[in-house]
C-alpha cells in the first residue's frame, strides 16, 4: 500500500465549518449548547478522527457537518461549506443532490440500520437501483464489487441481516454507504458494540478502503487508541469545542492539551512490564449552563488562575491547541499501576491514587476486617458445560445437529480464596454464561460448580438467596442494572435489609458506610438520587455497593467498565482493587479488555467458543502467549504506547496495518 | 410510586390532546355528580305529555312513556361513567394479573395463561357478551359490568405480558434477585411500576370499550330496561320509533354523549402514548 504525502497543505479543503454552533432546544427543558464555536476543515482524501468522552458533542458535530440534525437540534450560528457549496441552510431537495455523490454517513447503530425483512441484495437495489437507474444485473455486479471491498463474499447478498454477525452487518452498512461513491464519509462510532478483534478488523478495512477508493472520512469515536492508529489527523473535542487538532503521530507522541494527554493516559499496553493507567475524575460539564473560562479547568490537574478566562486557539505546526497552559510538559497522574513482581507505590497525587497490592497481601490485610479468612472458600468448576436450545439451526454458527448451541464446553477452573482471576475472550466465548452459572442465575447442563463444600449447581431456587450472601455479581451495564424508578439508596438498602437483616440506625449507618466505601461522598447526598441523576461512573459505583451489601466472599464482575467512558475505567478498576484489598474477597473478573484484566487480576483464563485455550498468571499469559487466539486478542489492542517510542516524523507506513 | 403518578399526570396535562380529553372527562364527571342539581325533573317521573317535541320546558322533548329526556340524559351519565370506569378497572386488574404472571412465570402456568389470553382474543367480543348477558340469571348494571370485564381484559393482558417479559430480562431484575428480593417484591416493586404508562393506556382503552359495550348491550335490550342510562334511552327511542315521529333528539343526544365520552378517553390515551414513547411528545 502507498505512503501518503505527510503535508496536509496539499489537501484542498473538502469540508469547512466556521463558527459552528449547535443548540438543542428540547420542549420543557433548558437549551443545550452542544457545539460551541467550531472552526475546522477536512482536506480532500484526509482521514480524520473526532474523539472525546460521551456528552462532549462529537456526534452532534458530525451530524451538523452532514446536515443530519433533527429538531430539537439546530445549527444556531456559523457555516458549513462542502465542496465550495454552503450547505448550512440548504433545502432538503438540494441537500439530497449533495448526498448522492457527495456525503455519506455510517450511523452509530449502522449494523442495526438494515431492514430485518429484506435480504442484503434488496438493500443494494434500494440504494443503487433507485438512485442511479441501473439494471438488476448491473446492481448485482456493483454490489458484489462493494462487498468484496469490505471483505465479504458475494453469497452475503442472499442473506437476511439476522443471519450475519454484528461485524458483517457493519461491513454491509459501510458497503452501502460507499455505493454512491461519496466524497466524504462520516463514520459515527463504527466499531462500538462489536467484538474486540472485529473492531480492529473494521478499522483496518476503513483505513484500507479509504486509501484505495480515496474518499475523505471523519471517524467519530470515544476510543482514542483505535482512532490514533488509523487516522491522519485527530480532533479532540471537549464540552462542545475542539480543544486540540493535531496530526495523529504528533498527538500520540506529544499531546499538548491536558485533556488529550489524560485521554491518552487511559490507554495502555497490557503486555508491558509496567502498566499504568490514568483517568479523568469527574464528568464533562452540563452544556445547558455553558461553563465560564476553560471548560476543562475543574477536572484539570494543571489549572491555575489564567484558566478562569476563555482560552484561545494557539497554532502548533499543522494543528492547534486551545489551552492556557500549553505547551507545558504533561505528566498525567496515574490512578492504577501494575508491575511484574512486587508493585511499587504511586505517590499520592491528590486524586486519591493508591496501589492495589498483590493477592497474598490482600488476603492478609482483609483478615478479620469483614469476614474471617477461615470462612473464605475456593470456588471450583469441574467440566462445566452449558447448552442452549436454538429454535432454528443457523449453519454459520457452529450449531450441533440437535439444534443446541454449546455456550460453555467443558470448563474446569479453580478460584482460590482471595484470588483475582480474569476470564477473557471475545463475544460468544461463553464468558458471561460462565459467570451467570457461577452466581446461580443459570444452571450448567453438566459438570459441577462448588464453593467450599456447597454444590452450587444443585441449589434449589429458594436456597439461592442464602448463596448470594457469599457470591455476588457486579453487572455490566450500569444503565440497565438499576431500576430507573427507585432511588439508589433504596436499591442498595434493599440488599442490606435482605442480606444483613439490619434495621433502624444500624441499617442507616451501613447504607452510608457502603456509599462511602465506593467513593460516593457525601453518602446522604447520593443515596437520595435517582439513577438518571447520576453519571455512568457513579451508577457503576452504586452497582458495586449493592453487590458489597451482602459482604460476599466471591465477587463476579461481568465487564464492569465496558459500558463506561475510558476516562472512568481507571477509577472503577482502582475501586475494585481497593475493595478486594479491604475485604479479602476473591474476584472473578470477566472482560474482553486485556488491559483492565492485567491491572486487577493475578490469574488469567482465556476462553474461546466455550473452551479454555490458555490459562496461567496474568502477566506471563499476556507477555508470552502460547495460543494463537491469545496472540490475536493481544494484537487487536490499539498500540498507542508503542507508537509513542517512535519519533513523530518517522511514521510513514499506512497506519492500521497489523504491527 | 406517588412520584410516578405525579409524573404521569404532569406529562398527560402537558399534551394538548390529553388535556382536551381530560377536560371533557371532567365535565362528564361533574355532570354525573351534580345530576340531581342540574336535571330539571326526576328522570323517572312519567307525568309529562308523551313523545312531546323539544320545547323550552323539555329541551330534548319527552320519551314515549312521558319522561323528560334531558333529565334522563344527565342521570344516564352516571351509569355510563360507572360501568365504563368500573369495567375498565376490573378488566385492567385482570389483565395485569394474567399478563404479569404469564410474562414472569415459566412452564405450564405461562402456557395456560397464554392460551387463555389468545382464546379470549379470537372469540368475537359482541357475540360472547350477548351470550353471557343472555344466560346470566340477573339483569342490570352489575351483570353488564361483569360481562364487559370478562370480555375486555385479553388485549391488555397480551400487551402487559410482553412488556413484563421484556422487563424481566433486564439486568436490574436479575440484580434485584441477587440482592435477595423475593418474587412478589420483584413483581410489584421492580416490574409493575415500570409499566404504569401501559397500565394507564390499558385502563383507558378498556374503559372506552366498556362505555361502548354497555351502550350496545342495553340498546339490544340485554340490560335492565328500567335503569336510566344512555343505552336504555337508545333502546326505548328505537322501540318507540323516535326517528319516525321526528324525535331525533332522543337518539342523537345519548349517541353523541357516548361518542364524546369514548373520544375523550381515546384523547387521553394519546397523551399516555407520549409518556411511554418520548418521541411522540408534542414539540
Amino acid at each position: 500500500m502507498d505512503t501518503r504525502p505527510p503535508s496536509q497543505s496539499e489537501h484542498a479543503p473538502l469540508l469547512t465549518a466556521s463558527g459552528l454552533e449547535v443548540l438543542y432546544e428540547p420542549a420543557g427543558g433548558p437549551p443545550v449548547h452542544a457545539v460551541r464555536g467550531v472552526d475546522i476543515s477536512i482536506g480532500q482524501g484526509q482521514l480524520v478522527g473526532l474523539v472525546g468522552e460521551s456528552g462532549c458533542g462529537k456526534s452532534t458535530l458530525g451530524y451538523a457537518l452532514a446536515r443530519l440534525l433533527r429538531p430539537p437540534a439546530r445549527i444556531a450560528a456559523g457555516t458549513v461549506v462542502f465542496d465550495s457549496t454552503d450547505i448550512t441552510n440548504l433545502d432538503r431537495k438540494s441537500l439530497r443532490g449533495i448526498r448522492h455523490n457527495g456525503l455519506a454517513v455510517v450511523l452509530q447503530s449502522g449494523m442495526n440500520a438494515l431492514n430485518p425483512v429484506r435480504r442484503v441484495r434488496g438493500h443494494f437495489h434500494d440504494v443503487l437501483g433507485a438512485q442511479q437507474r441501473l439494471h438488476a444485473a448491473e446492481v448485482d455486479n456493483t454490489a458484489e464489487t462493494l462487498l468484496s471491498q469490505v471483505e465479504l463474499a458475494p453469497s452475503v447478498l442472499d442473506r437476511y441481516p439476522h443471519e450475519l454477525s454484528g461485524g458483517m452487518r457493519q461491513r454491509v452498512a459501510i458497503a452501502l454507504a460507499l455505493a454512491l461513491k461519496p466524497r466524504l464519509v462520516v463514520f459515527d462510532e463504527p466499531t462500538t458494540a462489536l467484538d474486540v478483534i472485529v473492531q480492529r478488523a473494521i478499522m483496518d478495512t476503513i483505513a484500507r478502503l479509504q486509501a484505495e477508493v480515496g474518499f475523505t472520512a471523519l471517524i467519530i469515536s470515544h476510543d482514542l487508541g483505535l482512532v490514533l492508529g488509523a487516522t491522519d489527523q485527530v480532533w479532540v473535542m471537549y464540552a462542545g469545542r475542539i480543544v486540540e487538532r493535531r496530526d495523529s503521530p504528533a498527538l500520540a507522541t506529544g499531546p499538548l492539551h491536558p485533556y488529550s494527554a489524560a485521554l491518552l493516559a487511559c490507554q495502555g499496553d497490557p503486555t508491558a512490564e509496567k502498566v499504568e493507567l490514568g483517568g479523568i475524575p469527574g464528568s464533562p460539564p452540563d452544556l445547558s449552563k455553558p461553563p465560564e473560562g476553560c471548560a476543562f479547568a475543574p477536572r484539570c490537574w494543571l489549572s491555575g488562575p489564567p484558566c478562569k478566562e476563555e482560552p484561545h486557539e494557539k497554532l502548533v505546526g499543522t494543528g492547534s491547541v486551545t489551552c492556557h497552559m500549553a505547551p507545558t510538559k504533561l505528566e498525567v497522574p496515574k490512578l492504577i499501576r501494575r508491575v511484574d513482581g512486587p508493585s511499587e507505590p504511586i505517590p499520592d497525587s491528590g486524586h486519591g491514587a493508591k496501589v492495589p497490592t498483590t493477592a497474598s497481601a490482600a488476603v492478609a490485610k482483609g483478615r478479620g476486617r469483614h469476614r474471617d479468612a477461615t470462612t473464605a472458600e475456593p470456588l471450583a468448576l469441574i467440566d462445566v458445560t452449558k447448552d442452549f436450545k436454538t429454535k432454528r439451526a443457523a449453519p454459520s454458527e457452529g450449531v450441533q445437529a440437535q439444534g443446541l448451541v454449546q455456550a460453555v464446553a467443558g470448563v474446569s477452573l479453580r478460584l482460590e480464596a482471595g484470588q483475582a482471576m480474569g476470564l477473557v475472550g471475545g463475544s460468544g466465548s461463553g464468558k458471561t454464561t460462565l459467570g451467570r452459572m457461577i452466581v446461580g442465575l443459570e444452571r450448567p447442563s453438566s459438570g459441577s460448580i462448588t464453593l467450599g463444600n456447597l454444590r452450587v449447581d444443585k441449589l434449589r431456587t429458594r436456597d439461592l438467596p442464602r448463596y448470594w450472601r457469599r457470591v455476588q455479581m457486579v453487572f455490566q451495564d450500569p444503565y440497565a442494572g438499576l431500576n430507573p424508578l427507585h432511588s439508589v439508596g433504596y436499591t442498595v438498602g434493599r440488599a442490606i435489609r435482605n442480606h444483613q437483616g439490619l434495621k433502624g440506625d444500624d441499617y442507616r449507618r451501613e447504607l452510608l458506610r457502603l456509599f462511602d466505601t465506593v467513593g460516593l461522598a457525601p453518602p446522604e447526598h447520593y443515596a437520595a438520587k435517582l439513577p438518571h441523576q447520576l453519571s455512568g461512573g457513579q451508577r457503576q459505583r452504586v452497582v458495586i455497593a449493592r453487590a458489597l451489601a451482602a459482604k460476599p466472599q466471591v465477587l463476579v464482575a461481568d465487564e464492569p467498565v465496558s459500558m463506561l467512558d475510558v476516562s472512568l475505567r481507571a477509577e472503577i478498576l482502582h475501586l475494585l482493587g481497593e475493595l478486594r484489598k479491604n475485604t479479602g474477597a476473591s474476584l472473578l473478573y470477566i472482560t474482553h479488555d486485556l488491559l483492565s484484566a492485567r491491572l486487577v487480576t493475578d490469574q488469567l483464563v482465556v476462553l474461546r467458543q466455550g473452551h479454555i485455550v490458555e490459562s496461567g498468571p496474568t502477566s506471563s499469559v499476556l507477555r508470552s502467549p502460547s495460543h494463537p487466539y491469545t496472540v490475536e486478542l493481544i494484537a487487536a489492542i490499539p498500540t498507542v504506547q508503542q507508537s509513542q517510542t517512535v519519533p513523530a516524523g518517522a511514521i510513514t507506513e499506512r497506519p492500521g496495518e497489523p504491527v | 410510586m406517588r412520584t410516578t403518578i405525579f409524573r404521569v399526570a404532569a406529562t398527560l396535562w402537558a399534551n394538548r390532546k390529553a388535556r382536551a380529553g381530560l377536560s371533557i372527562l371532567f365535565v362528564f364527571a361533574a355532570v354525573a355528580v351534580l345530576a340531581p342539581l342540574l336535571a330539571p325533573y326526576s328522570p323517572t317521573a312519567t307525568n309529562f305529555a308523551r313523545s312531546a317535541p323539544a320545547s323550552w320546558s323539555h329541551p330534548l322533548g319527552t320519551t314515549g312513556s312521558g319522561q323528560d329526556a334531558l333529565s334522563q340524559l344527565l342521570y344516564g351519565t352516571r351509569i355510563s361513567l360507572f360501568v365504563g370506569f368500573g369495567a375498565g378497572l376490573a378488566a385492567t386488574i385482570v389483565a395485569m394479573l394474567v399478563g404479569v404472571v404469564a410474562g414472569y412465570a415459566r412452564g405450564p402456568i405461562e402456557v395456560i395463561l397464554g392460551f387463555a389470553t389468545n382464546l379470549f382474543l379470537v372469540i368475537p367480543g359482541l357475540p360472547l357478551m350477548i351470550v353471557l348477558a343472555a344466560y346470566l340469571p340477573t339483569r342490570g348494571v352489575g351483570t353488564i359490568l361483569v360481562v364487559v370485564s370478562v370480555t375486555g381484559w385479553a388485549w391488555g393482558a397480551r400487551v402487559l405480558r410482553s412488556q413484563t417479559a421484556t422487563l424481566a430480562a433486564r439486568e436490574f431484575v436479575a440484580a434485584a434477585r441477587l440482592a435477595g428480593e423475593g418474587i412478589w417484591r420483584i413483581v410489584w416493586h421492580e416490574i409493575v411500576p415500570n409499566m404504569v404508562s401501559l397500565l394507564a393506556a390499558s385502563f383507558f382503552g378498556a374503559s372506552t370499550a366498556a362505555v361502548l359495550a354497555e351502550a350496545g348491550l342495553e340498546f339490544l335490550g340485554l340490560g335492565n330496561p328500567s335503569t336510566i342510562s344512555w343505552g336504555t334511552m337508545l333502546f326505548w327511542a328505537q322501540n318507540s320509533n323516535a326517528l319516525l315521529t321526528g324525535q331525533w333528539a332522543l337518539l342523537v343526544a345519548p349517541g353523541l354523549c357516548i361518542a364524546l365520552l369514548a373520544s375523550a378517553m381515546s384523547l387521553v390515551n394519546f397523551g399516555i402514548d407520549a409518556i411511554g414513547n418520548p418521541r411522540l411528545r408534542e414539540r
